[in-house]
């Protein structure tokens, strides 16, 4: 297989497909508000969360599904999911003021995550639901609450630690939530702020790909509510918190061939694929392959809202293996989750401009610099591995001979490669041409840019379908009652 | 044959010929080497013995505890040994993905451990994966473990390369066969083997199978997964090919039902990936020529594995008076009665009240007075007859009415007169703000 290009063609569902085609339009955004550029669309979060809701339906479960903020801070996205029936969980004082400037309600938000005073005051002040962290942060919202003579303020219980019972599973060490075994000393707090907050059920956010470990975690969720219980509280609710993936790639097969030729050049049994001949996490150990792949899974058959339903299919061994949806409805509890990862699939691309295509002495793999840095295409920081897509600039282009490329940020850093891996693309780029990232709306827009050397971070804007026309608008020029989306 | 300790019964196991008739080769004769009836089950027992044996005595001393990464036989063979010799042992494992396994594992005494998935946000601040850390924890900890460590460790080569290769020799009555196919899981066995066979005769093939990359065979490591074992080199083997869990699984169904043999997936797949893989040299030339494969556990360990993905293999007859067999109208047709109806009809006839949910969640909160039937009992109770006096009304709940609707329309069309369905369930219950509770 080695003089053969290894693609990694990205999934494109329909909306996304037609944008990408759309050449003339992508072309004259980038013409206008520069490389590198986000478009986001919005339409697509509010289809990925009836997925969800459907999920939900079919096991007769009621809840909310919160969008998990932070993946994206686009606010067109943010205010088309205002328009919907979802919530939206926020990790900081300044998300949560967007939420309830987008339109959100308070009864629609969650916040979670580390807080500081003011974003704790704002959300008691609100009345949002506040994710309990632990004891101290416990004490310090009902001492707010008290002191400003708000409301009790709606809590659940976040936890962590989760033990299986039979089978050990080990999971990986959060520095967020409350050991289970310390939950008596949590409810206790509880009781103690009684005329302060009020306790709606109890939370867990792992991160994880692994169903198990969430079903562990599930499991002793209930068990924890059945506590909570027993001492006379009414909880309602469980928040499983997110974590349920995207699969980026289009086709298993191209995945497979990928990541055996990795294992193949990372033992020396073929030409490196990477630059410097980094090896993702795997290292040749006399012969031996040692580590684990720190890639994201990029070719997933079971992501979204069907891990969501594998999950909740799972039985639970120590509540009598019954399946964990089951066991949710007949205890009365809403289901609730913050995907954010997942609620973004197919939610936006990042284009960036081909500066120069340099062919090196000697052949091999071309040097291609775009005009964006790594940090706008964080991609590989997330370990997800996809190819982009060549939206070219004029017509057909010298050829359709499919090459090997390098790419290379805007930076002046030998470390701001927009990949470290060789990209194979079906034809040669030019200067001028786009590159179209796929799917990069949760975390790789904009979570990590920076304006690092006087660079531009890249801007957003929001696009929609009208009829078969693209339209778009700045990121913030979005709501949901834009005149131009017609009947929308 | 008379022995001391169960642990002499290990190895000398049968070479059975393969019925010409049921792989339809005509030159080759195909021989099963059948590991699975090691006295733990596997072929896995002379690496588990090999390995732990010579160590026992200084483990015992120190009250060491056995631990190994297996996910199935190594672990099997190792509880028991460790069982036997007043030793603990644990399992630390990617992933048990085989229930019954896991079940037996506890039930043999075993403590298992899984190990934490991959993170789904990358996490640029974790250390090393667990493997790394798995390794590194037995290394400080001196001798509280003893650690077979099969993947890298010679003695489970050697097991194969002084017991099941010469063998094998002996059983062809000292002739080598001209072909030795195996699965490769730690490569224990197929190096052993092939290294004891090539000592004998170097014309010898070897072929390696491995399971197709997206599919997970028992036992068995994808292509990519081979290369992270100490003990695999690919120059024992003179091909790699794969095989898919379909294939192994109708390997393993043409072992079981044809050859008399309870061989179980990996054993299939070996059977599987023999037999094409000697079909195209099968016509090359008229010479009658020896091939033999490893049949390497047992099939009754895998129920779960094969009703996951042919569950057409375990297919029974419809049973009566199964919830499964009323049509859409008899389940919209059942009577059923809303919560204020039903609260009503409570206190005027004492219907008797079934809660259809688990135990769990009725005895967290239900309704006054209802009995708990959990649904999957119910279904066994009434598939003998209608449980209840026909003279005694019933109120069926269950979480939102769907399931107590279906089973009042199957006790009503079991004759029952007077059974309802409460509409919207114990959450409507709720929701109506109808007492729930908790005694």
């Amino acid at each position: 297989m080695d003089g053969r290009p290894l693609y990694l063609e990205p999934r494109l569902e329909p909306r996304l497909r037609s944008l990408v085609a759309a050449h003339g339009t992508l072309h004259s955004i980038v013409d206008a508000l520069g490389s590198p550029l986000h478009v986001v669309v919005p339409d697509q979060i509010a289809e990925n969360l009836e997925r969800f809701r459907s999920v939900y339906r079919s096991h007769h479960l009621s809840g909310q599904v919160f969008y998990a903020h932070k993946a994206n801070r686009s606010s067109a996205l943010l205010r088309r999911l205002a328009a919907t029936d979802a919530g939206v969980d926020v990790a900081s004082l300044g998300e949560l003021q967007h939420a309830l400037g987008a339109g959100f309600s308070a009864g629609r938000i969650t916040a979670t995550g580390p807080k500081n005073p003011e974003f704790l005051w704002l959300a008691a002040r609100a009345g949002v639901t506040v994710s309990v962290d632990a004891v101290a942060e416990l004490d310090q919202l009902a001492a707010l609450v008290r002191k400003h003579t708000l409301a009790p303020v709606r809590v659940l219980l976040r936890l962590s630690g989760f033990e299986s019972s039979g089978v050990k599973v080990l999971s990986r060490r959060s520095r967020f939530g409350t050991p289970v075994r310390e939950l008596e000393l949590l409810l206790e707090a509880v009781e103690r702020h009684a005329d302060a907050v009020d306790p709606a059920g109890v939370a867990f956010h792992l991160d994880t790909t692994s169903v198990t470990e969430k079903a562990t975690a599930l499991e002793g969720s209930l068990a924890a509510l059945e506590l909570c219980r027993s001492r006379g509280l009414r909880p309602r609710a469980v928040d499983i918190g997110g974590g349920f993936g995207i699969g980026y790639l289009a086709e298993r097969e191209q995945w497979e061939a990928y990541t055996t030729a990795l294992t193949a050049a990372v033992l020396g049994r073929r030409p490196p694929l990477t630059w410097g001949g980094h090896g993702y996490g795997l290292r040749n150990e006399s012969g031996t392959l040692r580590g684990t792949l720190g890639l994201y899974p990029a070719y997933r058959s079971v992501a979204g809202a069907a891990y969501l339903d594998e999950l909740l299919a799972r039985p639970a061994a120590s509540l009598g293996g019954r399946p964990l949806a089951a066991l949710l409805l007949e205890h009365l509890y809403d289901l609730h989750t913050e995907p954010g990862r997942a609620l973004l699939d197919q939610c936006g691309l990042t284009l960036a401009r081909v500066l120069e295509v340099r062919t090196q002495e000697g052949g091999g793999e071309l040097l291609v610099r775009l005009a964006a840095k790594a940090d706008d295409i964080a991609l590989e920081d997330h370990g997800v591995l996809m190819d982009p897509v060549v939206v070219p600039r004029g017509g057909a282009g010298p050829g359709d001979v499919p090459v090997a490329v390098h790419l290379f940020g805007s930076l002046c850093l030998e470390t701001d490669l927009i990949t470290r891996r060789t990209v194979f693309l079906p034809r040669r780029p030019e200067p001028g041409d786009l590159l179209a990232f796929a799917n990069t709306a949760g975390y790789a827009m904009d979570f990590h840019a920076t304006r690092a050397q006087h660079q531009p971070a890249a801007g957003k804007v929001a696009a929609w379908q009208d009829g078969d026309a693209w339209r778009w608008c700045l990121d913030d020029q979005f709501w949901p009652i834009t005149p131009a989306r017609g009947a929308q | 044959m008379r022995y001391d300790s169960i642990t002499e019964a290990i190895g000398n196991t049968p070479l059975v010929r393969i019925d010409p008739a049921v792989h339809g080769l005509r030159t080759i004769d195909l021989y099963a080497k059948l590991e699975m009836l090691n006295p733990f089950g596997s072929v896995k027992d002379r690496a588990a013995w090999s390995m732990a044996g010579p160590l026992l005595a200084e483990a015992v001393e120190h009250g060491s505890q056995v631990v190994e990464l297996s996910s199935g036989n190594t672990a099997k063979a190792l509880a028991v040994i460790a069982g036997m010799h007043g030793l603990g042992f644990k399992s630390v494992t990617n992933r048990m993905r085989v229930p019954e396994i896991k079940d037996l594992l506890l039930l043999l005494g075993a403590e298992i451990e899984e190990l934490p998935g991959q993170s789904e946000c990358l996490d640029p601040t974790a250390t090393d994966d667990p493997l790394t850390l798995f390794h590194r924890t037995l290394a400080a900890s001196g001798s509280a473990y003893l650690h077979t460590d099969q993947y890298f460790n010679p003695r489970n080569t050697e097991a194969h390369l002084t017991g099941t290769g010469p063998e094998i020799v002996k059983d062809l009555d000292g002739r080598v066969p001209d072909w030795f196919v195996a699965c490769v899981g730690t490569a224990g066995s197929s190096t052993g083997v092939a290294r004891a066979l090539r000592e004998e005769d170097p014309s010898v093939r070897v072929v390696g199978l491995v399971a197709a990359k997206s599919d997970f065979i028992p036992g068995i490591r994808t292509i990519d997964e081979v290369q992270e074992v100490g003990l695999f080199d690919p120059e024992t083997y003179d091909t790699m090919e794969s095989v898919t869990a379909d294939q192994a699984i109708e390997g393993m169904l043409t072992l079981n039902r044809r050859c008399g043999i309870l061989g179980g997936p990996t054993g299939g797949a070996a059977y599987f990936g023999a037999v094409r893989h000697l079909r195209a040299l099968d016509a090359e030339s008229e010479e009658r020529r020896t091939a033999v494969f490893i049949v390497c556990d047992r099939v009754e360990s895998y129920l779960s594995y094969v009703r996951q993905r042919r569950p057409d293999l375990l297919g029974r007859p419809p049973r009566r008076n199964s919830p499964a067999d009323l049509s859409e109208a008899e389940v919209g047709g059942a009577p059923s009665v809303t919560v204020a109806e039903a609260r009503r009809w409570i206190e005027t006839d004492r219907p008797l009240v079934v809660d259809l949910r688990s135990p769990y969640a009725y005895a967290a909160l239900h309704i006054d007075g209802s009995v708990n039937i959990v649904d999957e009992l119910f279904a066994e109770l009434v598939r003998g007859g209608l449980p209840f006096s026909r003279r005694q009304p019933v109120l069926l709940a269950c979480p939102v009415g769907e399931q107590s609707a279906r089973y009042g329309a199957l006790l009503t069309r079991m004759g029952h007169p007077d059974v309802r369905s409460l509409a919207g369930g114990i959450i409507a219950w709720r929701d109506a703000g109808a007492p729930l509770v908790r005694d």
